[in-house]
């Protein structure tokens, strides 16, 4: 039923916004897997990130193919499932164009019977995707932009490269090129969950020469990257600034956002849904950990803007 | 208590070992990593149902040395790859997690931190 109307409504906003591209409406955070991953795995990340197919691409992220519901049901009847994806995935997948137009995205949506459409450069090279929801998105967003003052609109932007560039606790500015530390933190894979603070961690003892610090600063990165891959659905960054007498870290996103931070911050408190809890995360200790183990935090969010966490350790601090 | 003489004496089965002398002196029980990464003490046994290759991030950050895996459950391959790289020694136990910790307190395992 949703479908339907959704349908109705496109139908009848198609000619007023066939002037909007591909690149304008498709989702840049991609789910998105390399060939020698196995059919299993991306069986689990459809499964907990409630997506319905999932671009296969190479080391260059070129497109070489899409994993659907339909190709998992297929490795499950044949017994396929643990086998690498590249054997049972879908080879011919159609795709859209960055510059292509929204009728032209509605006709292939009324033509193939298929939830989504990759976007791919004219190398072929995974830039989006592209589902309905996005097209309505994008119109709806069209709609109230319309509406957005310009005044207002500058304000927003500069506030927001002041929090870009600012530390949130001391109003400095930090360079992130300058950064000592920094990891691109891998959303789609709940696996790699841990990677950066584990490197981190390695980094900081080597450097600084007391593990004990390093921990302390390790379990903050670690729970605020699992926050990242839980719950952000955006790719994140962890940046690490090593000074004379204090060490900075910082985690941030460009994803969900959290709705309410004093709540986040209530030891117990959990948004994670039940199949992200019996993997044991999600026992609402994340925020709470980074508080115990820094000595100065600040966690800046809004829902829909993404999540900046910032940490100060003293170098001569006791823990 | 040397990891050697916990496996020996607490029916407990080898799954990978990368130091067996090395000196276990605490212990912690959780299946929810935040807990335990926020609580455990340093040069512990971990106790737990948890199996997914996460736990070796955990383990490794808050220097667990050993895992051990109760109700006779699996660890993942992944996990056990990641246990090889990151030197944490991993066990299995047929018992649940009361009965895993009550044998070690029975071979005379002893908290000698602190």
């Amino acid at each position: 039923m949703f479908s339907n109307s959704l349908d109705e409504l496109i139908n009848k906003l198609r000619k007023y916004f066939s002037y909007i591209v591909v690149s304008e409406i498709m989702n840049q955070n991609v789910f998105k897997m390399k060939k020698d991953r196995t059919m299993w795995q991306a069986k689990e990340l459809m499964r907990i990130r409630k997506i319905s197919g999932v671009p296969i691409v190479d080391d260059s992220n070129i497109l070489i193919g899409l994993v659907s519901i339909e190709d998992i049901i297929v490795a499950l009847e044949n017994k396929t499932i643990k086998d690498k994806i590249e054997s049972h995935m879908t080879k011919k997948v159609v795709t859209l164009s960055p510059k292509e137009n929204l009728e032209s995205v509605i006709r292939k949506f009324e033509r193939y019977p298929y939830g989504r459409f990759p976007v791919v450069t004219e190398e072929k090279e995974l830039v989006g995707i592209v589902t309905k929801k996005d097209v309505l998105r994008s119109i709806l967003e069209r709609f109230r932009m319309i509406y957005v003052h310009d005044e207002r609109r500058t304000k927003t932007l500069e506030r927001f490269i002041e929090i870009q560039e600012k530390s949130l606790i001391t109003g400095e500015y930090v360079k992130k090129g300058h950064a000592d530390f920094a990891f691109l933190i891998n959303y789609t894979d709940v696996d790699m969950a841990g990677m950066g603070a584990a490197k981190l961690k390695s980094f900081l003892s080597k450097k600084i020469g007391d593990d004990k610090l390093a921990r302390r600063i390790s379990i903050t990165a670690y729970e605020a990257e699992v926050n990242v891959v839980i719950h952000s659905s955006s790719e994140g960054f962890i940046y690490c600034w090593i000074n004379e007498d204090v060490i900075r870290v910082r985690i941030e996103d460009h994803g969900k956002g959290i709705e309410n931070v004093e709540l986040a911050l209530k030891e117990g408190y959990t948004t994670a849904p039940d199949h992200i809890r019996e993997l044991g995360f999600g026992a609402g200790m994340g925020l709470p950990n980074m508080r115990r183990y820094s000595d100065k935090m600040v966690v800046m969010s809004e829902a829909g803007k993404g999540v900046v966490v910032e940490m100060i350790f003293y170098r001569n601090g006791e823990e | 208590m040397k990891l050697k003489e916990i496996i020996q004496k607490t029916h407990l089965e080898e799954v990978y070992c990368n130091d067996k002398e090395v000196k276990i002196t605490n212990g912690y029980t959780g299946d929810l990593l935040s807990d335990v990464m926020g609580n455990a003490p340093d040069n512990s046994v971990w106790v737990t149902i948890q199996s997914h290759v996460n736990i070796i991030a955990v383990a490794s950050i808050r220097d667990i040395k050993a895992i051990i895996l109760c109700n006779n459950l699996e660890f993942d391959k992944e996990t056990i790859a990641k246990a090889r790289e990151n030197n944490i020694s991993l066990l299995s136990s047929k018992y649940n997690g009361f009965q895993t910790i009550f044998n070690l307190f029975n071979a005379g395992f002893e908290i000698s931190d602190r």
